[in-house]
């Protein structure tokens, strides 16, 4: 069984603070993580791997420090890891990234699965996991909490309104896993020395993938930015326990928040 | 020279800080009320390889140095002592004995164990005449046959009675005095006249044990004399010295968490109408515990890679525990007085902290005894001998 898990590197979203008055974002603290929903598809493959034995590789985008996202993902206990850098891959989008990961995962070999993170936390893109599903043409279960796989069958757990579907597929399937469908390990201390000491990242460009700058080039263009509005003040509510506690309560109905 | 940590350390350092702000930090208190041994952190920190960080990975340890084992002691003793005090007294003196002159078949039979936390391990070398003054322990150990017969007591020792493995100094030759007449054994719990005696009830560190061990013609097969026979002073003393530099570490934690409680606090806290971090008298007393924290990072670090890389670290390992402590002690008494009444309540930690704080200026070798280490080896770089 070999499971490919695409990941995104984001900025640390406790690094920085976004002021709305002063429409600007303050960065204290560069540093990176992996995107957390990326985490919990992470896991999601260990899980199986844990129980049934599997292959469990990383591949990600981006610039040359996206190597260190995909060395913790080795520490976690992915496989073996692939990252996609050059000037072009860069600093191209969405859907650049998923055509890169797409001929990055051909370029691998055959695989069972493909699990993601359903969303980024960064920009908020949903759309790598369908992208990749249409470019393969398999199937794919959105919105995935628990997998497992047995006798060559996928089963998955995926949300379902106010309760959940399981559902069943032949593999090779690709899985998007909702945020915080988990909590993920931490990687072992002797993985994370190994992570960077022994093992490698194998690195790939535009050109080794045979992709060209205009399949890189961005469909999106950034205008500009805007901020949400200043939050206001909200109305303090004093009086002892009892007295707060019963306006707080009629405010809320009042706003219709509870019935 | 290059003062950054390799990126490996950068990530080590962020999966053991969750660790302990996720798994340690909400039992620390709990522990310290109950008086007990976090059993199901040491059992998590073991999946992780944290019970054996220093120690290579063929042994089933993280393979990442004395620079990975302060880390680790910085970031638990950020959150509670106690924690740090059982992971110690485990990795930093009871196995790194038996790594640092252990046989093979030692190594094999009661490191690996060891440095996956299978098992815990303890360091016994005080007696109840014997601390400071190493060299006038009393417990014996006379061959018969195939094994050593030990018999004695031993007091104050971390782990001694949750450990399945001590390290334990005895007399071999009570002739030779320290140099050639004292032995280390390496005794499993199980062995026959091994027993524990009575606990000590403890100011701080309370979510660590401290217990006294007793051996009543207790029988150690000769294999498992550590180190050179007769050599088990200098064994101990080499132990001792690098546990120095991570006490070190595990203080640097200590002093940082306080300081940065009490800036918090500064900033949230309203007195004459605005926050007590507009006060000068609380500059002073965050610049004074920026600096001195600062100057201890560097020299734990430092410390760490000169163990790493071989190098002769007796003296700046005293000085790690020396300063270390008393870092600790000052920042953590400074911070406190910033807290004011919520300080010294027990609803908030800082009290905790405090009563912790304290041990690190006495245990692994009492501050005086580090003056004295230090002392000595410069006056030794004069060509002059220093006489205990």
């Amino acid at each position: 069984m070999r499971i490919i898990v695409p990941i995104r590197q984001i900025l640390d979203p406790r690094g920085f603070t976004v002021s709305r008055r002063h429409e600007r974002i303050f960065v204290n603290r560069e540093e990176y993580i992996i995107n957390p929903n990326d985490k919990n598809a992470l896991e999601v493959a260990l899980r199986i791997k844990d129980t049934g034995g599997a292959e469990v590789i990383a591949v990600a985008v981006g610039k040359p420090r996206v190597d260190d996202a995909l060395r913790e993902a080795m520490a976690l206990g992915a496989d073996a890891a692939y990252l996609l850098t050059d000037e072009a891959l860069a600093q191209t989008d969405a859907a650049g990234a998923a055509k890169a990961l797409a001929k990055a995962i051909e370029k691998i070999g055959d695989f069972d699965l493909i699990i993601t993170g359903q969303e980024t936390l960064d920009t908020g893109d949903a759309q790598l996991g369908p992208w990749l599903a249409e470019y393969f043409g398999i199937a794919q279960v959105t919105n995935v909490r628990e997998a497992t796989v047995s006798d060559g069958a996928l089963r998955a757990k995926r949300d379902w309104g106010t309760g959940y579907a399981e559902v069943e597929a032949a593999p090779p399937v690709l899985l998007t896993v909702a945020p915080g469908a988990n909590k993920p390990r931490y990687p072992h201390g002797g993985r994370i020395m190994a992570a960077y000491r022994e093992w490698e990242v194998t690195t790939w460009g535009a050109e080794a993938l045979g992709l060209d700058a205009a399949d890189l080039e961005p469909l999106t263009e950034g205008r500009g930015r805007t901020f949400p509005p200043e939050r206001t003040l909200g109305e303090r509510l004093t009086g002892s326990p009892q007295d707060v506690a019963a306006d707080l309560v009629q405010q809320l109905r009042l706003q219709h928040v509870i019935k | 020279m290059d003062f950054t940590f390799p990126k490996e350390y950068e990530l080590f350092r962020r999966m053991v800080r969750e660790f302990a702000e996720n798994e340690v930090r909400p039992l620390a208190k709990k522990i310290d009320a109950e008086h007990r041994v976090p059993f199901e952190t040491i059992k998590k920190a073991a999946k992780l390889g944290l019970m054996g960080v220093p120690f290579p990975r063929k042994y089933g340890g993280s393979g990442a140095g004395e620079t990975g084992y302060c880390i680790l002691m910085e970031e638990l003793g950020k959150v509670c002592t106690s924690t740090a005090t059982v992971i110690g007294a485990h990795t930093g003196i009871g196995a790194m004995a038996i790594y640092l002159d252990g046989t093979e078949e030692q190594k094999e039979k009661y490191l690996k164990p060891l440095a996956s936390g299978e098992k815990i391990a303890a360091f016994a070398l005080t007696e109840a005449q014997a601390g400071s003054d190493a060299a006038a322990i009393k417990t014996r150990a006379v061959r018969d046959g195939d094994y050593y017969v030990l018999n004695g007591s031993k007091c104050f020792i971390t782990n001694g009675d949750i450990a399945d493995i001590i390290t334990v100094m005895a007399v071999t030759d009570p002739s030779l005095g320290a140099r050639g007449g004292v032995t280390a054994f390496i005794v499993e719990k199980e062995f026959p006249g091994f027993s524990i005696g009575t606990l000590e009830n403890k100011m701080g560190i309370r979510g660590s044990s401290t217990a006294e061990l007793i051996f009543e013609d207790c029988p150690v097969p000769k294999e498992n004399v550590l180190g050179q026979f007769g050599a088990g002073f200098i064994t101990f003393m080499k132990t001792l010295d690098i546990g120095r530099a991570s006490l070190g570490a595990a203080c640097l934690g200590g002093a940082q968490a306080a300081m940065e409680a009490a800036m918090k606090w500064a900033k949230a806290r309203t007195q004459f109408g605005v926050p007590l971090a507009q006060k000068q008298s609380v500059h002073f007393a965050i610049a004074d515990m920026a600096t001195e924290i600062e100057a201890l990072r560097s020299l734990v670090y430092r410390t760490a890679w000169l163990i790493d890389t071989g190098q002769p670290h007796i003296k700046e390992a005293a000085m790690c525990k020396l300063y270390g402590s008393e870092v600790a002690s000052r920042c953590i008494n400074r911070a406190l007085q910033i807290f004011g009444g919520m300080g010294y309540s027990r609803e908030f930690w800082m009290e905790r902290a405090f009563r912790d704080a304290r041990i690190a200026e006495i245990f692994e070798g009492t501050n005086e005894i580090q003056r004295i280490v230090i002392a000595s080896n410069l006056f030794r770089e004069l060509g002059l001998r220093i006489a205990p």
